[in-house]
């Protein structure tokens, strides 16, 4: 009898403690995989950024704020900027080529007629495709002397290889990477136009193309805005394609940052100075992440 | 009246039709003519045919049967990494949905913020680090290293709560009456009302996983452990001369990924679209 009293009151205790701990014990695979893999690992940037570092990424020397400090060096280092530039040309070129794609695949498949909804198959497809696989597909229709757009033109042109061509040619693949999701979230912004709005306009004497640029354009511009944030983050995130049509040349014209990047840790070994990089990519992110946070509030209509 | 808007509507479709067409062929060109040399004998790819005049599959059963590349090697590592990253995030992400949609707990907010923001970091900006700690700790070259990084996602918990949270209160009130517990609440109740999420969570993280290039390509060196997608680019560096079967391996790889965009459209686009709304 005593004994079971005494046993019970721990119990007790237990199950208290059980019950009240449980809601953490539902998030702890996650919290664990979060901390480990990227909270972690995000700190650790930040700190590495401020060292140089041996071959094997040890942080070795506290340089920030000295006068080897590795994002001091990065902007006194003109290949940084020329990077940065590359960088942005590239973005843009994807974000407005990309989103261009999605509105005239969306506008063209919009009504039903012979063979729409196979097109609108065919302009989802690349949201599947891996950019590795597209990579070298575009390798063989690049190819100087046995690929597909050479032949065609009757030309020998070294795509990748010859520097008027090359971020053209990474910009082309890009664009067609994100044609799928760019068609899938314009054309999700069609279908909720109001019919009404056309009905009106139809009514008014509109044709066509004024009910494009008067009613559907303003409609979808949220849509629209969304897309090309999201078109930009991806953008900026592009390396597959770089690392197997260009490796960032030739004499950096392609040379776009997570490739910078990608070069200092693993080519060059020097950790900091890459993890300077990254934390200056993270940066860039996060102010487009703003921007878009505060326009959605808003809202873009008109 | 009538027949004069029908005719426009006829007309603007015809015109449609005629537009779509090379914007079609534009998105379609790059795989048909992937499929296209990879059938191809080697002369006719070095004499600039566009169209085999034979379908020859040599390159498929090189790239199958040749030792040295062991792709059939690479292809089973892409399965059993993309499904159990898979598995492993309809586990976890599960988990931390029913406790941020149906459990009242200390610093909810804090953590659900903490989740969400972690979308916010992109993951070229953490990969030095995680390299770095793979390396520490003696996991390069392993399964290890392409599945743990990967076994949760903000946007699959995100997701699963929002969907959770349209159940009815009263089902959980109801089931805690009865005495059941939590646990048993979200695998015999929760779990199977929620397919449609999981389904699309799913479809959406093999897929990426399938499709994943630079993070294998960091912490894999030897052919034991390589993925497919680092397997078609070693095809060209291994012999840049046979482009046949360079473009075989391309198409190997591409149509498990077709396969899902085909048979879980649906899914797909619905992990795609949960994927892309951040916050």
């Amino acid at each position: 009898m005593k004994d079971s009293v005494k046993t019970n009151i721990p119990t007790l205790r237990k199950k208290k403690f059980l019950s009240l701990s449980e809601p953490y014990l539902f998030l702890l695979p996650a919290l664990i995989i979060f901390g480990l893999f990227l909270y972690y690992p995000f700190l650790r940037t930040i700190f590495l950024s401020m060292f140089l570092t041996n071959k094997t990424g040890k942080a070795k020397i506290f340089v920030a704020f000295t006068a080897n400090d590795n994002y001091l060096t990065l902007f006194k280092d003109p290949s940084f900027w020329s990077s940065v530039a590359v960088t942005f040309k590239f973005v843009i070129a994807v974000a407005l080529g990309g989103l261009l794609v999605g509105l005239t695949s969306s506008l063209l498949t919009e009504k039903k007629y012979l063979g729409s909804s196979f097109s609108a198959a065919v302009y989802a497809m690349p949201i599947a495709i891996a950019s590795a696989a597209a990579s070298m597909a575009f390798k063989m229709i690049l190819h100087p002397t046995n690929g597909l757009l050479n032949h065609l033109m009757g030309t020998q042109i070294n795509f990748t290889g010859d520097s008027r061509y090359a971020l053209a040619s990474v910009v082309g693949l890009t664009i067609w990477l994100t044609s799928g999701i760019n068609f899938i979230f314009i054309s999700a912004g069609l279908r909720n136009v109001p019919g009404e709005l056309y009905d009106s306009a139809s009514v008014d004497g509109a044709g066509y193309w004024r009910k494009v640029f008067s009613v559907t354009l303003p409609s979808i511009s949220p849509t629209l805005f969304f897309q090309i944030i999201i078109n930009i983050i991806g953008a900026f995130q592009s390396f597959s394609q770089i690392k197997l049509l260009t490796e960032g040349g030739p004499g950096n014209t392609t040379n776009v940052m997570v490739w910078s990047i990608y070069k200092d840790a693993f080519r060059n070994f020097r950790f900091g100075a890459a993890a300077a990089r990254s934390v200056i990519l993270f940066l860039i992110v996060m102010v487009i992440t703003i921007i878009q946070f505060r326009f959605e509030k808003k809202g873009v209509n008109y | 009246m009538h027949i004069a808007t029908r005719k426009r509507r006829v007309l603007h479709n015809a015109g449609r039709f005629v537009l779509n067409m090379p914007l079609m062929l534009l998105i379609l060109v790059p795989l048909l003519y992937t499929v296209s040399i990879s059938v191809m004998p080697p002369d006719e790819i070095y004499g600039n045919h566009l169209i085999p005049t034979s379908v020859k599959f040599t390159n498929y059963i090189q790239a199958f049967t040749n030792p040295y590349y062991n792709f059939p090697r690479m292809i089973f590592n892409s399965f059993i990494v993309s499904t159990t990253v898979m598995l492993g995030q309809m586990v976890t992400c599960s988990l931390a949905a029913f406790a941020f949609s149906f459990l009242q707990f200390k610093g909810k907010k804090v953590l659900f913020i903490a989740v969400l923001a972690t979308m916010m970091v992109p993951g070229e900006v953490t990969i030095i680090a995680n390299y770095l700690t793979m390396a520490q700790w003696g996991w390069l070259d392993s399964y290890r290293a392409l599945v743990f990084p990967f076994l949760t996602s903000a946007m699959g918990i995100f997701l699963l709560r929002q969907y959770y949270l349209t159940f009815a209160k009263e089902l959980y009130e109801a089931a805690k009456l009865d005495g059941c517990s939590n646990i048993r609440f979200l695998a015999s109740i929760v779990v199977p009302l929620s397919r449609p999420a999981l389904g699309a969570l799913g479809a959406y993280v093999f897929l990426n996983t399938w499709n994943q290039y630079m993070w294998p390509l960091l912490v894999t060196n030897s052919r034991e452990f390589r993925t497919v997608q680092i397997g078609i680019s070693m095809l060209y560096d291994i012999d840049a001369v046979s482009l046949g079967l360079m473009m075989a391996g391309v198409v190997i790889v591409i149509v498990p990924s077709l396969s899902i965009f085909v048979f879980m459209n649906k899914q797909l686009i619905n992990g795609l679209m949960a994927g892309a709304v951040k916050g």
